[in-house]
């Protein structure tokens, strides 16, 4: 197997992580399996629908599209990495998809939150089209979006006022 | 009243399972994982329409990594399974008849060692003709598919004589409508974990509608008790009907049994494409004719509905179909017939609407020709048309007479959106140019066009009668002091989990952690029943309505003999039992005087549990599948056309539903939005092609099912809550009817905009394509 493993590191959720795995295991597989964070979800499998988005060094990728050797040496974060100010609060963004039911089965949430997240890290108070382009590679059966679009414009608002208390909060996660 | 977030107050409620929804911490069945877990595949078959000459597993059994090997001969009890027909085999014997019929399973050590014995599975086949056109598999040349042949159900209507009148009416109006083979594309795909357990039992983690269903299909085919499986079916990543019959639980359960460990199972998009059910692509051919006046007269149907290689509930969606091609609009003379065939294209089966997506695109479809043709305006003439409140059913059953329909029409007329749409549209391609009410700052170019429409629908609730549908739940203060219901019903992202807790909240005026709400496990919750049909929540409703009085009666006897204080003081309330206090010429006060929990430390266990059975209300006339209990909605569309590239987009929509009281409006919108851009992508985008019996569309980038950039402008829900006093059936189930009259709205907005009328769905693009000398008419000069 030497010849066809690596020594993967890259630091995940804030955490080192480091592992001999094969170069081209897909990152989904990484986080599901390897590293059991089931909160980062398998749908389509060709970047398509945007259940497994994770934030590859701050910009949203489809991890079923991403091989352990295309991410290695970067920061990773998942849906598990997403919290507000203490670990145990939610991020603005989770509470504003809780108040507007921007979710339902749920199954899409994690990657809808993380677009969102790369979103507003990018375009603080997006206009309806960039919201609609910044989500447009995520997929949602259930809502019919408006929930969504309800909860992105909700969760702009609350970062801006979380950012405008404090100057850091609203940077980009580390 | 517009139902939205600020018209809710305190009833908009976050989720009780929206936290760990939105961290990522929920364990869907598909996420789980056991200790010495086996991963499972199954091979399909390779041809539509095919004899198994030969099957051989040996060289897969004998590769590394691989722990069992099925095929049919391992398959104990009944190999079929079908909720209403057991017809599709388990492990095809010596026939596969479409493309995703299963012909071996493998549990292996890794999910790519799984894969790979797959390919080490030597099937001989002899191919036979494909049936691909329904028409064809009712000729007496085709092949016959099953051993009664190729028709699986037909239906028929008569009242009057529908061909003699309709020579002599004075407009008629014939038109074929055809409907696309939609697909659920639910986000999680079928999956889940199997465990055989060390007391010989078998759990069974998987999604369903309906666990009890899933276990005695489960318990048929493995020839086992019933109670010896545990089925644990919630949460669920989407469901819409698609994982109402079985799909991997054979397999899992085969495998795990065969290998004695627990095996996961978890298709990939292409695999649930190829093997998962579809809505029945459906011809509909109807001739409908009127009198001088625009008076309904007479009404010819036919229906034929693909239902693919298998029953499932083709039959029941097919009966739902010809009870709903009528409409609600009185008619005396009707000629209806229906028939669902078997062919080589997949399997079709219940799917939100339930047949009635498509029967009302039709009937909808001719309403709009007819106005046109004498004309008046479109919904004047619905209105005109509309059966009254007294009138019965579509079947001439009694049903439950509301008030809804007359609400949702004058409701609509009255909106804003239909006051905006110009009565004027003579000259349908011009009459919109030029006005944009967002941007008229800007004139429209020529080739943009705008048009308005509307459509109407009843829509029936429950399985109808003659078909089991029961019903019941269970309260109980559970051993922690807590206010327990248990139901059989699922939680696939509707939001019945938060229904219940606003019910339970509203029924105590407790907490929400005074709640405790069992679902989804077969070891714990009671037969209530399916969760299809629109039927969950009125039937926990009827439940909780009739357990609520002896359950009381008993918790607050129980207070009174632990607190000397007398029952009538008493009162349930936040963490427990209140006393009511009224002085004369004092306000009245209140004090908790035992909690629930001190209340549940001296309760015999049972003792305060009470259960329910019943069945969902049914019409009292003897037809088949007809309903008695029916919701109303009416919608309007804008639309804008663009006839360069024929690309329609979704504007301003309203929405107005009779569906009585709203007890979870966060609920109640998402499941109108929601209803209401998955029927957008049956009307626009969504076809599940197949050609000669193999899927074209195998996965999202083919399939297309509406992004954020595809939804609507805007999209008003206006309810009506009113029901009649004596009503005690409660608030109506919502899950279906915001997705069974948008497609007839929006064609009739094209028709409008465009001058075009569709018949087929997903709308055709190049049929809105239009050729440049048009626009040279309106002062366009192409380069």
């Amino acid at each position: 197997m030497k010849a066809t493993s690596m020594q993967w590191q890259a630091v995940v959720n804030g955490k080192a992580q480091e592992m001999e795995i094969a170069p081209s295991r897909r990152l989904l597989d990484i986080l599901r399996d390897d590293l059991d964070l089931t909160g980062t979800k398998v749908s389509c499998e060709i970047g398509r629908c945007g259940a497994c988005m994770v934030l590859i060094d701050g910009q949203p990728m489809n991890s079923c599209l991403m091989m352990a050797y295309q991410c290695a040496d970067t920061e990773i974060t998942t849906i598990e990495g997403l919290h507000g100010e203490t670990e145990s609060e939610l991020h603005p963004i989770q509470e504003a998809f809780l108040e507007e039911g921007g979710f339902q089965c749920g199954y899409c949430t994690p990657g809808m939150i993380i677009s969102t997240k790369a979103l507003l890290d990018r375009t603080p108070q997006p206009a309806e089209q960039e919201i609609k382009e910044g989500l447009c590679g995520n997929l949602c059966r259930c809502t019919g979006y408006g929930g969504i679009m309800r909860a992105v414009e909700s969760a702009a608002d609350k970062c801006a006022h979380r950012s405008s208390l404090s100057p850091t909060a609203g940077l980009p996660m580390k | 009243m517009l139902l939205n977030r600020e018209n809710s107050g305190e009833r908009w409620r976050k989720r009780r399972d929206g936290r760990e929804k939105v961290t990522g911490e929920l364990r869907y069945l598909t996420d789980m994982t056991a200790e010495g877990m086996l991963y499972g595949r199954v091979l399909r078959s390779s041809h539509p329409h095919a004899r198994i000459l030969s099957l051989d597993t040996s060289a897969a059994e004998a590769y590394e990594g691989v722990i069992a090997v099925i095929t049919y001969r391992d398959v104990p009890g009944l190999n079929r399974f079908g909720i209403a027909v057991p017809d599709q085999p388990a492990l095809c014997e010596d026939m596969v008849r479409y493309i995703g019929d299963a012909v071996a399973a493998v549990a292996a050590v890794t999910p790519e060692i799984a894969e790979y014995a797959l390919s080490l599975i030597r099937v001989n086949y002899e191919v036979l003709e494909t049936i691909t056109d329904p028409l064809r598999a009712l000729e007496d040349t085709a092949p016959r598919l099953h051993p009664q042949g190729n028709v699986l159900h037909r239906t028929q209507v008569k009242q009057g004589d529908a061909d003699t009148v309709l020579q002599n009416c004075t407009y008629v109006v014939k038109e074929v409508y055809s409907t696309p083979r939609q697909m659920h594309a639910y986000m999680e795909t079928e999956g889940g974990l199997f465990v055989p357990e060390p007391d010989g039992r078998l759990t069974v983690y998987a999604p369903t509608q309906h666990g009890y269903k899933d276990r005695m299909q489960i318990a048929r085919i493995l020839d086992w008790e019933e109670e010896r499986i545990r089925v644990i079916s919630s949460p669920i990543g989407g469901s819409f009907g698609g994982k109402d019959e079985l799909n991997v639980q054979p397999y899992g359960s085969l495998l795990a049994l065969k290998s004695g460990r627990p095996v996961k199972m978890h298709n990939s998009r292409m695999e649930s494409v190829r093997a998962g059910l579809k809505r029945h692509p459906m011809r509909i051919e109807m001739e409908t004719g009127m009198d001088e006046h625009g008076r309904l007269q007479a009404h010819r149907v036919r229906i034929v509905a693909d239902t693919g290689a298998y029953a499932t509930l083709g039959a029941p969606v097919l009966n739902f179909a010809t009870e709903h091609c009528m409409g609600p609009y009185r008619l005396q003379h009707v000629d209806v017939e229906g028939v669902s065939v078997y062919t080589n294209n997949g399997v079709s089966g219940e799917f939100r609407g339930f047949g009635g997506n498509q029967a009302i695109f039709a009937m909808e479809g001719q309403m709009d020709r007819l106005a046109e043709k004498i004309g008046m305006d479109p919904w004047e003439f619905r209105m005109l048309n509309r059966r009254l409140p007294d009138d019965p059913g579509p079947l001439q059953q009694e049903i439950w007479r509301t008030n809804g329909l007359e609400q949702v029409m004058q409701a609509l007329a009255q909106s804003s959106l239909w006051q905006r749409r110009t009565v004027d549209s003579a000259l349908p391609a011009a009459v919109m140019t030029g006005y944009d009410p967002v941007t008229s700052a800007s004139p429209v170019p020529p080739w943009i066009k705008r048009g308005i429409g509307s459509s109407l629908a009843m829509h029936g609730a429950g399985l109808g009668y003659g078909i089991d549908d029961p019903a019941g739940g269970r309260l109980s203060l559970n051993a922690q002091g807590q206010i327990e219901v248990a139901f059989s019903y699922e939680e696939f992202g509707q939001g019945l989990i938060a229904t219940l807790e606003i019910m339970l909240m509203d029924l105590f005026h407790c907490t929400a952690e005074d709640i405790s709400i069992v679902i989804g496990d077969t070891d714990l919750v009671p037969h209530s029943g399916s969760s299809t049909a629109s039927r969950s929540t009125t039937m926990a409703w009827m439940a909780l309505q009739r357990l609520k009085t002896p359950f009381l009666q008993a918790v607050l006897q129980k207070a009174q003999e632990m607190t000397g204080i007398p029952i009538d003081q008493l009162t349930t309330g936040e963490h427990g039992i209140w006393q009511m206090i009224t002085e004369e010429g004092e306000e009245m006060s209140r004090k908790r005087v035992v909690s629930y929990r001190e209340i549940a430390g001296v309760t015999e266990d049972k003792e305060l549990t009470f259960d329910t059975k019943f069945s969902y209300p049914t019409t009292p006339d003897e037809v088949v599948g007809g309903h008695f209990l029916y919701t109303y909605a009416a919608v309007a569309a804008e639309v804008e056309v663009n006839t360069l590239t024929g690309h329609v987009k979704l504007l301003d929509t309203y929405h107005t539903v009779a569906a009585g009281p709203v007890i979870n409006p966060m609920g109640f919108v998402g499941q109108i939005e929601g209803g209401s851009v998955m029927a957008l992508g049956f009307t626009l985008t969504e076809d599940a092609v197949m050609e000669e019996g193999h899927y074209m569309t195998r996965n999202m980038d083919t399939y297309m099912i509406p992004g954020i950039q595809d939804m609507h402008t805007s999209l008003e829900v206006e309810v009506i809550e009113d029901l009649p006093e004596n009503d005690s059936f409660g608030p109506r189930g919502i899950g279906e009817i915001g997705s069974v009259a948008l497609a007839p709205a929006i064609t009739a907005a094209i028709r409008q905009a465009t001058g075009q009328w569709i018949s087929h769905l997903p709308v055709p693009r190049e049929q809105l394509i239009q050729r440049a000398g048009r626009w040279q008419q309106e002062g366009v000069s192409p380069r």
